[in-house]
């Protein structure tokens, strides 16, 4: 097996977990220490162009939790106990709009980018097998344009024909509001104003997986294991998937998890596109609102859970590669 | 094997409709003020019209003309990512090229760094900063940059691991010649080929990411771009304005990444030596 086919593989355990460390020390330090280069009076300008109005007391406080020298090591203790501040534009402490707001992201992000994997895989493996069929150049022709389509265009697109003109979907929200419902049928309703935000994702996010196993089949085909199987007379598809594919999905689980600090973009665009009620509208409106305590604290702590994702992922690929170590 | 290249990406459809889009939007950006026939921010027209004669795409509901900011948007998003990209691959050279070439401490920090930040989700620290700071869009673009140019580096520092060994650059050692003149003469030289790669692919996600920043309202209000024209828009969907309003910004930020995805895959195709063959169809 030539070794540089998979040219990006992890390096030591140790390693991964240090700079991953160090990763999350480097971004909570930014979000410390920017709001404290900020030029004197900050808290009254930004408040001032926002609709909040805070009283003297308020605003003395919120002057206070930006200027005191508190120190790096008791901020991140308070980032710890999840003790984020208050938001005056919502009046709820920060920590308890970011949780009600996550589970709506996660669930969003995680089946749109399970499945795009999935669908992006299974085309390129089927691709790479019959390469050079017109199936194949079909497949290219498509994805490549695909690729082209960035998430606000697709889901503005997609929200106008479908949620407006057709009225099929839900324009705006996750679930009924205000409506009893038994278990299945909320499950229902749930799928039903995911479907929109889902798609237009899925489309965004199925031709970069596509293109990545695609160009790793087509050098795993190569290989004399794969003539070895064919020359056994394995039938085709057991040699597509359990020989051939096991390799080309090498590639697609290391990037499975930088793929996502890349998605959030997406979801930001899409979750305000489909008014969906999670972490990306949590931060529209708060950027609408001047509301930083939000911002900061939407911003750091994603940041952390793609990193913790992205080390997950890294000992994912070491079961599936034994090779490694 | 140049000639041949040259040959090849010409021969290629999706290279040469990159770049004939490549070429219109390039003049679009160009001549964009001077083709626009009103002035973008002038709200003396009658607002949210429909298309006539005097405007082509209609009015919006600031009872400015629709067409007018369409050519001053393109303009903007297209500076953005040229400006971001070029920044990008400018770090992304240096830092690969002196990684690859110096090895040892100066290698395992460089790359130790570059996957810190590939790590770290670059829209959020652009949201920290433009919320905070309200930054011009050159400094963004640059913060955008700093954060981009770890993948051009790994690209950039394994070719010129591999070329290190060469004859060539041997021979040039053997002269005496310094790390400097290789680097200088014959190594960035030699790598040209990935710069065209990184530069597009890095132009398109700063695009994309400029069009989705403003969409999220985090530029100047007062600065035109397809992300904030999208935006407004859609505020007046039950209106008759899907044809005049929404679609155009829609329509150009499409063909605008399309335009660089369609570039940056073709060259990757031609100049990646190990799909090569097998893409051309030739084996070679």
């Amino acid at each position: 097996m030539n070794t540089n086919t998979f040219s990006n593989r992890p390096r030591k355990q140790t390693g991964i977990v240090v700079t991953f460390c160090l990763a999350a020390l480097l971004m909570t330090y930014i979000s410390y220490e920017l709001p404290r280069l900020l030029p004197g009076d900050f808290v009254t300008a930004m408040y001032g162009s926002s609709n909040v109005s805070l009283t003297e007391k308020q605003e003395t406080e919120l002057k206070a939790y930006y200027t005191e020298k508190q120190g790096f090591l008791p901020y991140l203790i308070r980032i710890l106990r999840l003790d984020w501040g208050y938001s005056y534009a919502f009046l709820t402490p920060v920590s308890a709009l970011f949780f009600s707001a996550l589970p709506w992201t996660l669930l969003l992000m995680g089946t749109a980018h399970i499945i795009s994997t999935i669908l992006g895989f299974t085309g390129g493996v089927e691709a790479a097998w019959r390469h050079g069929s017109r199936f194949e150049k079909g497949m290219v022709g498509g994805m490549t344009l695909l690729e082209g389509i960035p998430e606000i265009c697709s889901g503005v697109i997609l929200l106008v024909i479908f949620a407006l003109h057709l009225q099929w979907f839900p324009a705006s929200g996750a679930e009924t509001a205000y409506t009893e419902m038994a278990f299945f049928e909320r499950l229902v309703d749930v799928g039903h104003h995911l479907f929109l935000p889902l798609l237009t994702l899925i489309l965004a996010y199925v031709p970069g997986n596509f293109f990545l196993t695609r160009n790793s089949m087509i050098m795993v085909i190569k290989e004399q294991f794969i003539m070895t199987a064919r020359a056994k007379g394995i039938p085709p598809l057991k040699i597509r998937y359990k020989h051939a594919a096991r390799n080309a999905l090498l590639p697609v689980v290391t990037r499975f998890g930088l793929r996502i600090a890349f998605m959030i973009t997406g979801v930001l665009v899409v979750e305000r596109i489909n008014s969906y009620p999670g972490l990306g509208t949590l931060l529209f409106n708060a950027i609408q609102a001047r509301d930083l305590p939000v911002i900061q604290a939407v911003v750091l702590a994603s940041s952390l859970i793609v990193l913790a994702v992205i080390l997950g992922m890294e000992y994912v690929y070491r079961i599936i590669d034994p090779r490694i170590e | 094997m140049h000639i041949n290249l040259r040959h090849y990406l010409f021969h290629n459809p999706l290279f040469v409709s990159g770049l004939l889009l490549a070429l219109i939007f390039g003049a679009v950006g160009l001549f964009g003020p001077l083709i626009a026939p009103y002035d973008p921010w002038d709200m003396s027209f009658s607002p949210i019209s429909s298309p006539s004669a005097a405007h082509i795409l209609g009015v919006n509901d600031g009872g400015q003309d629709i067409f007018s900011e369409l050519l001053f948007a393109v303009r903007n998003t297209m500076v953005f990512g040229l400006l971001s990209g070029m920044a990008a691959l400018v770090m992304g050279v240096l830092a690969g090229a002196a990684a690859g070439w110096f090895g040892g401490i100066i290698d395992s920090l460089l790359m130790r760094f570059a996957d810190i930040l590939l790590a770290i989700p670059a829209v959020m620290i652009l949201i920290l900063a433009a919320a905070l700071f309200r930054p011009s869009p050159a400094t963004l673009a640059i913060i955008l940059s700093g954060l981009m140019w770890p993948t051009i580096a790994k690209a950039i520092r394994a070719q010129t691991l591999s070329l290190k060994n060469s004859l060539h650059i041997k021979a040039a050692r053997q002269m005496g010649g310094g790390n400097f003149y290789i680097l200088i003469r014959h190594l960035l030289p030699e790598l040209y080929p990935l710069y065209l790669i990184g530069f597009t692919a890095k132009a398109r996600m700063a695009m994309f990411m400029e069009a989705s920043l403003a969409f999220l309202g985090l530029f100047d209000p007062s600065r035109k771009s397809l992300g904030m024209m999208i935006s407004y828009s859609i505020k007046f969907y039950y209106m008759d304005i899907w044809w005049n309003w929404i679609f155009p910004p829609i329509i150009c930020l499409s063909c605008l990444i399309m335009t660089a995805t369609f570039l940056a895959i073709s060259l990757e195709r031609a100049l990646d030596p190990r799909l090569r063959e097998t893409l051309s169809g030739r084996k070679a």
